[in-house]
């Protein structure tokens, strides 16, 4: 494996991301007036899971970088103003969660929106993105540089950032994640805290082993979010783990996106123009997935 | 004739490790653009396959890549590599079709990748693991015809047998049986998120249980991110258990061709079950 270029010879980078994701996630399966009972695990992310989680970071002294979608932006911008006060990057997730897989000629438009708001609350336009559900058009990327943000936080499909060349000067840094250190899909799936813990532990030695990115994604909400007591007990012991490992650095995505960016890396192409012509030909057959009986 | 497949003494285990390199096509081929968190196909090309390979060789061992057509033909040069590795290069559907095809879209597509795989790699390909474990009556006599000699999709047995699939005397191929329930990485981290050191530990018993039995180890796994093991965590504790595996006698890494050849130069060693 080619070896990567982390900034003044760290061993291994850490990303701590959070998706904010509050009341936007419930307002996908309820209306405004019927945030009550079980579609009120967003407003657990708000009321009691962003001061635990902040107070952790600030303990730790620790840079994450919450991606915020714009309609929770609007209803908390006291909290988005307290996450710039406290040092934490801001970025960019869309206004209402939308699916960007879908979206059509509406992408640019929430796209603008959301960096608006973000901008608007934080005096700062917002260098980042990542897509609600990790889903992405074929024309995300393009507009992303379009409108001046400089990278992604979407795929999974490397273990170092990437630069994407998408015709032109045009370009968007990557910088790849991993379900297998996302506590989304652990604690959707409805594991204990023990058992993340496990994995995280067994993810984190090997990645920092062999020097790759180690991209850490949380949430906020009170049913596969992170901030429950037990749950932040967990968080606590694994972020005082990760910084005894020799020579991790912690950065924001924009710290590291500007690092990438100042190596010069030969682009990779456009991810989807490979597969263009076989999907224009291809019938969905997205059901296919094998579940369990 | 019907005997059960048996191993000379010395044998104590034989282990095939098979690779199913599953790029982009898998979700390409149902209709899903590879973005996003539908990207762990493009991690196979990019670092799955490297990794897997660097591990194998760090233990001298062979294995074999069972490859989609459509990721062929985007990623010659990984393919190119993993043969000049000495790795095997077998066949693994053309889009991985995951689906039920009318028998000359088969045909057809399982001639389509043999003939990617072929010219990439200048040499014929001899074996195939169906995408998704689907094939149909007419499936072996179409891999036979191409110079197949063995197929590895079957569930039904712990052992190698001689698959009868026509009357006619050379109507017979080498089945080399998987399973994607045990022996499979996908299960253990696409539904029960299990921590790699629990797998590991879960394949060491699967081992301790085969080893002097059956004495036949056939893995499946995957290069990409998500699912597959092409990760660090999930490529270590893979090294883990071939170094646990080479700590016992008898035990024989071999790649799927090298031990179908075996099976059959002791063609007497090997049950014949008829499906004709």
């Amino acid at each position: 494996m080619k070896p990567y270029t982390w900034p003044q010879g760290a061993r291994a980078v850490v990303l701590l991301t959070v998706n904010f994701d509050a009341e936007s996630f419930d307002l996908k399966e309820t209306a405004p007036d019927r945030l009550f009972g079980r579609y009120s695990y967003g407003r657990y992310a708000v009321r009691a899971g962003f001061p635990r989680l902040l107070a952790l970071f600030a303990k730790h002294g620790l840079p994450a970088t919450f991606f915020v979608p714009g309609a929770d932006a609007r209803r908390h911008p006291d909290l988005v103003r307290e996450l710039a006060a406290n040092g934490h990057e801001i970025a960019a997730r869309g206004v209402d969660l939308e699916n960007f897989a879908t979206l059509g000629d509406k992408e640019t438009e929430v796209l603008e929106t959301s960096r608006a708001i973000l901008a608007d609350i934080t005096g700062t336009a917002p260098m980042g993105f990542r897509a609600p559900g990790g889903e992405l058009s074929s024309r995300t990327l393009g507009h992303l540089a379009d409108l001046g943000f400089i990278y992604d936080a979407t795929f999974q499909d490397a273990d170092h950032p990437y630069v994407y060349g998408l015709g032109g000067e045009r370009k968007i840094v990557e910088l790849p994640s991993t379900f297998a250190l996302d506590d989304g899909p652990i604690y959707a799936a409805r594991h204990t805290h023990a058992r993340l813990l496990a994995i995280w532990r067994d993810e984190i030695q090997a990645m920092h082993a062999e020097g790759t990115l180690i991209p850490i994604t949380l949430h906020l909400r009170g049913d596969f979010g992170s901030t429950r007591a037990a749950r932040i007990a967990i968080l606590d012991t694994l972020l005082t783990e990760l910084k005894q490992l020799a020579g991790v650095r912690f950065m924001t995505c924009g710290q590291l996106a500007g690092h990438v960016l100042s190596l010069n890396l030969p682009t990779e192409p456009d991810p989807y123009l490979a597969h263009a012509e076989t999907l224009a030909k291809t019938v969905y057959r997205g059901d296919l997935a094998v579940r369990p009986l | 004739m019907s005997q059960r497949t048996t191993f000379p003494e010395d044998m104590r285990c034989v282990v095939l490790i098979g690779i199913d390199f599953d790029g982009p096509s898998h979700e390409v081929g149902r209709g899903i653009a590879p973005l996003g968190k539908h990207s762990w196909g493009s991690y196979s090309a990019r670092c799955g396959v490297p990794r897997h390979m660097d591990m194998l060789a760090s233990h001298g061992i062979k294995g074999t890549f069972f490859i989609p057509g459509y990721d062929a033909e985007r990623h010659p040069r990984t393919i190119e590599q993993i043969d000049r590795n000495g790795f095997e290069v077998a066949a693994h559907g053309y889009l991985h079709e995951a689906w039920e095809l009318g028998a000359e879209e088969e045909e057809t597509l399982l001639r389509k990748t043999d003939r990617i795989l072929r010219d990439v790699v200048g040499k014929p390909v001899l074996g195939w693991r169906s995408p998704s474990g689907r094939k149909s009556d007419r499936t072996m006599a179409v891999l036979k015809s191409m110079g197949y000699v063995y197929d590895s999709s079957d569930k039904d047995y712990d052992r190698p047998y001689r698959l009868r699939f026509g009357k006619g005397r050379d109507d017979v191929i080498v089945e080399l049986p998987n399973n994607t329930y045990s022996l499979d990485d996908f299960p253990f981290y696409k539904f029960s998120y299990t921590p790699p050191s629990e797998v590991l530990g879960q394949w060491k018993a699967e081992f301790d249980a085969i080893y002097g039995v059956d004495r036949f180890f056939v893995f499946s796994l995957h290069p990409r991110s998500g699912w597959g093991s092409g990760t660090p965590s999930r490529t270590r504790i893979l090294s883990d258990l071939i170094a646990y595996m080479k700590g016992h006698d008898g035990v024989q890494f071999m790649d799927y061709r090298s031990f179908a050849q075996w099976c059959l130069q002791h063609r007497d060693n090997l049950e014949e079950v008829s499906f004709a």
